[in-house]
């Protein structure tokens, strides 16, 4: 392909993801549910075993709020003033009909406001299937490895009662080798951008990854493929003088395009962040780790869960561990700096932070930190911030001063 | 682990040479003027501006002058566009795409004060929509800054509305106010009440050299209260478009005169200049860890 028809192709791509973020209908879940038949559930941030949903023939879909395009009418007086904005705008779906797809939506345990979604979900919703999935928060394997499977075989179970396939073994291997796929290619493109970001604008790699929460699998798996290589071939990208940041805080309610443009307008590239978190949340295959031991598929998502998951705020473990697992993110990705992104009133990262900000203090890394909802408009503040903190990176990074 | 270089390079600009001066440029993209400048550049106190110019936008496209203001600057200089080591661009210039990097506007004000008097550690940038006082160490690094709301009250673009209104021209305005005698001041905080408060004035037949010194008066006072929050003493540079005013420069100096207000003619430059030399600065730093970027070939 020449230069300029790379740079077509690319555009083209990007127009159909834009329109896939933008839909807050969930059309394509629609458009899916008429072609198969098959069940549609929806899961809210952070993380969902996703394999699971696959082998029995359910279609997952990411349901990451109501961004900043849709106007809160109801949802507002569902949760007073000081709780995050994502419940809100979830409830505004909801109520609104956009989610009238959905044949049930799971909660995964991430904080008291997504269990609080859950109950309302339930009243709200009572035809639908309202699941709050309860992880471990033991990770041994015969405490909440066994806590976590029957959990999985419950949730198996609600699924099969209304219309999935049952769980089959053979199934969920082969899903599970479908999702080892998918994580394969997004880490590659995660790769590309730490090497190369200016290839990979981080708002165009949010919208690939966006689209994985509405597309099938297999779908997504070529798509982040194709955007790969369309953006090797666009000869038009070339690298500008700007600091490489980490930016962490922003695993559940999302952070707006805008922002994330505006970061990365401001002198910043993304190197590595925690947007849109499912994708990247069990760290390497699954298969792969847990072939050799003993046990069935199900086991392997078990233990992938208590073995491969990120250090995240909605883990509890052991603060240090968490604190250098940054610091290796930070090594890993090249980055100068590292931006706290965090929601506003969102306990989980906010409470984390003075412990990785003492980790990263420790190593000598540079950080700064501000608050958004998914609704922000306005980022003039941010961008000077940012800017002026890539600013510092570039000229008095390592000046003793 | 990889390695990742943080900053990879590319093809395009001339590797720094070990002796040799780097050619740098600037681009300070503001909201009612373009400003750019081109710079020799030999190491530290060793750095020679070779052209600096001002273009007005005049409702034109901000990247469609900046592109014209930056050839214009570079011709002025006789310098290509190949040979530039650095092209950095400050204020709104965060879309030009022939930039190599960008660095915000109290840092290269900063930068470019610093050069202009290197006697001073405070300048005020006074551009058409907002005001920033700006503290520095003796290598131009901010140490505070503070800066006005974003009531455009007291900026430059107020002023010109106001001139509009009087019917007289930008270059008018200081030897009026100048020549007032009875000043008459001014709301201070909103432009809305600030522009009743001038239309009372001519009705009332109040002389344009009072209105204007008035005005002055109220925006002096604004930005010397701005000087003393960010805690600046002895000699400050005012730099921005309003550093040509030889009005508001006297309005100020009346207005607090424990303070050394200074302009120099190149102040309105300080933004394009400041981001040219820091440009010198990160080239050097890049070849240092054996990196390139491109300079403005793109």
């Amino acid at each position: 392909m020449t230069g300029t028809g790379a740079t077509t192709a690319l555009a083209s791509l990007l127009q159909r993801l834009e329109a896939l973020h933008q839909d807050k209908t969930f059309g394509v879940v629609r458009d899916w549910k008429a072609r198969t038949g098959g069940l549609a559930v929806g899961f809210m941030p952070v993380y969902v075993p996703r394999e699971l949903l696959h082998a029995m023939g359910v279609l997952p879909v990411g349901v990451l709020g109501g961004g900043d395009s849709i106007e809160i009418i109801r949802g507002d007086a569902y949760y007073q003033s000081y709780i995050c904005h994502l419940p809100r705008s979830t409830i505004e779906l909801g109520l609104n009909g956009s989610l009238d797809c959905l044949d049930g939506m799971l909660f995964p345990a991430t904080c008291d406001v997504i269990r609080n979604l859950s109950g309302m979900w339930m009243m709200q919703f009572p035809d639908k299937l309202v699941r709050y999935l309860d992880v471990p928060q033991d990770f041994a394997p015969d405490v909440g490895g066994a806590f976590y499977r029957h959990e999985l075989l419950d949730i198996a179970g609600e699924l099969a009662r209304r219309g999935a396939r049952p769980l089959d073994d053979a199934a969920l291997r082969a899903s599970i080798a479908v999702y080892d796929a998918n994580r394969r290619a997004v880490e590659s493109l995660y790769e590309l951008r730490r090497r190369e970001p200016w290839r990979v604008p981080s708002d165009e790699l949010y919208l690939v990854m966006y689209a994985g929460m509405l597309l099938p699998v297999e779908e997504h798996t070529s798509l982040v493929e194709e955007y790969r290589a369309a953006v090797c071939a666009d000869a038009a990208r070339r690298p500008l003088d700007q600091a490489r940041m980490l930016v962490t805080g922003s695993f559940c309610e999302q952070p707006p395009l805008g922002l994330i443009r505006t970061l990365e307008r401001a002198g910043c590239y993304i190197v590595d962040d925690d947007f849109v978190a499912v994708h990247r949340w069990i760290r390497g295959d699954v298969l792969c780790a847990g072939e050799s031991a003993a046990g069935d598929a199900l086991d392997l998502l078990v233990r992938a869960y208590l073995e491969q998951g990120v250090p995240s705020a909605i883990r509890y473990i052991d603060d240090d561990r968490k604190g250098r697992d940054l610091v290796e993110r930070v090594q890993r990705s090249g980055a100068e700096g590292v931006v706290f992104c965090a929601p506003s009133f969102c306990d989980p990262a906010l409470l984390d932070q003075p412990m990785l900000v003492g980790a990263l203090d420790a190593a000598g890394i540079p950080w700064t930190a501000f608050k958004y909802a998914e609704n922000t408009g306005q980022f003039q503040v941010i961008r000077e911030q940012a800017g002026t903190f890539a600013d510092s990176i570039k000229l008095w990074s390592g000046a003793g001063a | 682990m990889t390695a990742i270089d943080p900053h990879p390079a590319s093809s395009g600009a001339p590797a720094p040479e070990p002796g040799r001066p780097l050619l740098t440029a600037g681009v300070d993209v503001g909201s009612s003027s373009i400003k750019a400048a081109v710079f020799e550049d030999g190491g530290p106190g060793r750095e020679r501006m070779l052209a600096g110019i001002v273009e007005r936008l005049r409702r034109r496209d901000p990247l469609e002058v900046a592109e014209v203001t930056f050839d214009k600057a570079l011709e002025m200089a006789g310098v290509e566009r190949g040979a530039l080591h650095y092209v950095a661009t400050t204020g709104e210039g965060e879309h030009v795409p022939f930039r190599t990097g960008h660095f915000y506007g109290m840092t290269t004000h900063a930068r470019g004060g610093l050069f202009l008097d290197p006697e001073v550690r405070a300048v005020i940038d006074i551009g058409a929509l907002h005001t920033r006082a700006v503290l520095m160490d003796g290598r131009a690094k901010v140490l505070g800054y503070r800066m006005t709301s974003q009531c455009a009250s007291g900026s430059g673009q107020f002023l010109e509305n106001i001139c509009r209104y009087l019917g007289v021209t930008i270059q008018e305005i200081g030897p009026l106010s100048l020549a007032a005698d009875a000043p008459e001041l001014c709301s201070s905080i909103c432009a809305v009440l600030a522009e009743t408060d001038v239309i009372n004035m001519v009705s009332r037949g109040v002389s344009i050299s009072n209105i204007l010194r008035g005005i002055h008066d109220s925006m002096a006072g604004r930005y010397v209260k701005l000087l003393v929050a960010a805690g600046a003493s002895g000699r400050v540079l005012v730099t921005g478009g309003l550093s040509r005013d030889e009005g508001l420069l006297q309005a100020m100096r009346d207005a607090n005169d424990a303070l050394d207000i200074r302009a120099h003619p190149d102040s309105i430059l300080a933004g394009a200049i400041g981001a040219a030399l820091w440009g010198g600065f990160r080239a050097r730093k890049l070849a240092e860890r054996g990196l390139s970027l491109s300079g403005g070939g793109a």
